[in-house]
């Protein structure tokens, strides 16, 4: 530590040389007020440790780890709220309940059926956009490149949402289309089904997958694709043997965060799916909202869900990203 | 005729390249010339045109009241996630400090849970420490949200800080806290307006905390999702237009800025 040996120098913390500083920064470090609260606490170890560790360690064990435990403690409860004159015991019965019910876990099932399938086609969409931005156009138009495709995440999730109702309502433009063309006589109804609910997500989450994708694609040195092509390997080898492997961390990164966010959308299958397509976050907002007001069954429900899709993503990345990663 | 076929991956992709544009750019483009509809209904083909959506969602006081709420809301979860964060990396990248990687999880973790989950999670810890839903709830949810942006961004530019800057203003007789004002964090200002701006777009975005930790005042996307679900108007393709270009123009000022700032 640097201060202890300038205080060392000075003797005792109070008749050391006052810095001067150009600005309005002298009366605050001169004020009494500061001196004998801030001040003084800087010059001893314990003070600096408390004033630099003391607000992050309460926010992150407070609200980064606070609400998962309480939903923890929450999902073990018979009753919550507690009302006055009922006891509220402990119990695994909410976790039971999504085993004994096809109308749980089925939502779940399709959560991840839609959510894995939304991240395999994602991942097969943008991985040649990844590799057109990386490495053929040129780096002077790369920015520009990438800009034009980053204009729709602007846009926020509800309203890409909105936007591909436009393109696939009844009446919307892709019907239209058809129809003009004379292709269909009447709409095919595209909306309220499977197909506007992946469609939709893909559309929602593709530039999640882009960017981890590009910048692990733009790190692939371009004399080694040189040096393949000169020893005779073709566009497909050139592939499959270096860009493949060592797009590896990108895929892997540029998967989960996909996944992750494709198991918690929310307002994107309320908008965009009809009543065969209920993904497992609607069936526990039911449980906080309306007349079923069953709080600690939609906290077992969701901690199901968060433990279920993280240990997927973590299946993946053992499994796709093979070597240790680096821990920070 | 060696050249001819190695040019015709390059074509294909750059063909690829433009049809993903127009995929990403059609439905919001569709959804922009819809709020230009003289009609009121949402079809193809749109027909005759106007600006008359636009002038009423400009007098519609729901609209404004909601823009206001949401920029409120943005600004005060920005200003708290982006002072946390900043605290947060400090913490992480201090020497003498054990436990980073386990810090740095516990950072990341909000960036993790999935949206919804993490909705639940803060409905139920805000109900336990006795939190009514409303403003409060939604900024502290919007704040959670948007600290584990802040600290990496913020962790990303410390680490590329030469240790000698605040060393210099130590041995010059500046106290922690001083060196920190005077020299960290000047140092850290681009990272920072980036991840401001992102904190501010995230913030004005959210749909599903503020789903759940809202009272009765609709924020933007709030006011969005009941007219959605109301009935289609050309009125909500002008209003979400709107919105859609403030944020774009947002988005690319970031772009531009944090661009300036890494090439000077």
């Amino acid at each position: 530590m640097v201060s202890s040996n300038t205080t060392a120098g000075y003797g005792t913390a109070h008749d050391k040389a006052v810095p001067k500083y150009a600005t309005g920064i002298a009366k605050v470090v001169n004020s009494a007020l500061y001196r004998y609260t801030l001040g003084a606490a800087v010059e001893s170890r314990i003070g600096r440790v408390l004033l630099l560790a003391g607000v992050p360690l309460i926010w992150l064990v407070m609200l980064h780890v606070g609400p998962i435990y309480q939903m923890l403690k929450i999902s073990l409860l018979s009753h919550y709220p507690v009302q006055p004159g009922r006891e509220s015991a402990f119990t695994l019965e909410n976790y039971a309940i999504f085993f004994r019910e096809s109308i749980y876990f089925t939502p779940l099932i399709r959560s991840f059926v839609f959510a894995t399938g939304a991240t395999a086609l994602t991942l097969v969409v943008v991985y040649p956009v990844a590799y057109y931005v990386a490495k053929i156009v040129r780096p002077e138009g790369r920015s520009k490149a990438l800009l034009l495709l980053l204009v729709p995440f602007w846009a926020g999730e509800l309203i890409r949402t909105f936007s591909v109702i436009m393109l696939l309502a009844n009446r919307g433009a892709l019907n239209v289309l058809l129809r003009d063309i004379g292709l269909i006589d009447r709409p095919i109804p595209m909306l309220y089904t499977s197909f506007s609910l992946g469609f939709g997500l893909v559309y929602l989450i593709c530039l999640y997958m882009l960017l981890p994708l590009y910048s692990a694609i733009e790190k692939i040195p371009s004399p080694l694709l040189d040096a393949a092509a000169d020893l005779g390997a073709g566009p497909f080898t050139r592939f499959r043997r270096i860009v493949l492997p060592l797009s590896r961390d990108g895929i892997v990164s540029g998967c989960c965060l996909v996944f992750l966010t494709c198991i918690g959308v929310f307002a994107t299958p309320m908008l965009l799916g009809g009543p065969n397509t209920v993904l497992f976050p609607e069936t526990i907002s039911g449980f906080f909202h309306g007349a079923s007001d069953k709080w600690p069954v939609g906290a077992a429900f969701a901690l199901i869900m968060l433990v279920t899709s993280l240990v997927a993503a973590a299946i993946f990345m053992r499994l796709v990203g093979g070597r240790k990663r680096r821990a920070i | 005729m060696r050249t001819l076929f190695s040019d015709v991956p390059r074509t294909t992709l750059t063909a690829f390249y433009w049809a993903f544009i127009l995929y990403l750019l059609l439905p919001l483009t569709l959804m922009m010339a819809m709020s230009f509809k003289d009609a009121n209904f949402v079809a193809f083909p749109i027909g005759e045109w106007t600006f008359d959506w636009y002038i009423k969602v400009m007098q519609d006081k729901q609209f404004l009241e909601a823009c206001i709420y949401s920029i409120m809301i943005a600004a005060a979860a920005t200003l708290a996630a982006t002072t946390l964060g900043v605290w947060i990396a400090m913490l992480i990248v201090a020497d003498g400090i054990r436990g980073q990687v386990v810090l740095f999880a516990l950072a990341c973790l909000p960036a993790v849970v999935p949206g919804m989950i993490s909705a639940i999670s803060l409905r139920i810890f805000i109900s336990t420490i006795d939190l009514p839903t409303g403003t409060a709830a939604i900024i502290l949810g919007h704040t959670v949200h948007a600290v584990p942006f802040v600290v990496v961004m913020a962790l990303t530019r410390l680490r590329s800080m030469p240790g000698n800057l605040v060393d210099a203003a130590r041995d010059l007789g500046a106290d922690s806290i001083v060196a920190f004002f005077r020299v960290t964090l000047p140092y850290l200002k681009p990272a920072l307006v980036g991840g401001m701006i992102f904190c501010v777009l995230l913030s004005i975005d959210d749909f599903v905390r503020t789903f759940f930790l809202g009272g009765y005042r609709p924020t933007l996307p709030m006011l969005i999702f009941a007219k959605v679900q109301g009935g289609m108007s050309p009125e909500i393709n002008a209003m979400a237009t709107l919105v859609l270009v403030v944020t774009a123009a947002v988005g690319l000022y970031a772009e531009y800025f944090t661009r300036r700032a890494r090439t000077r």
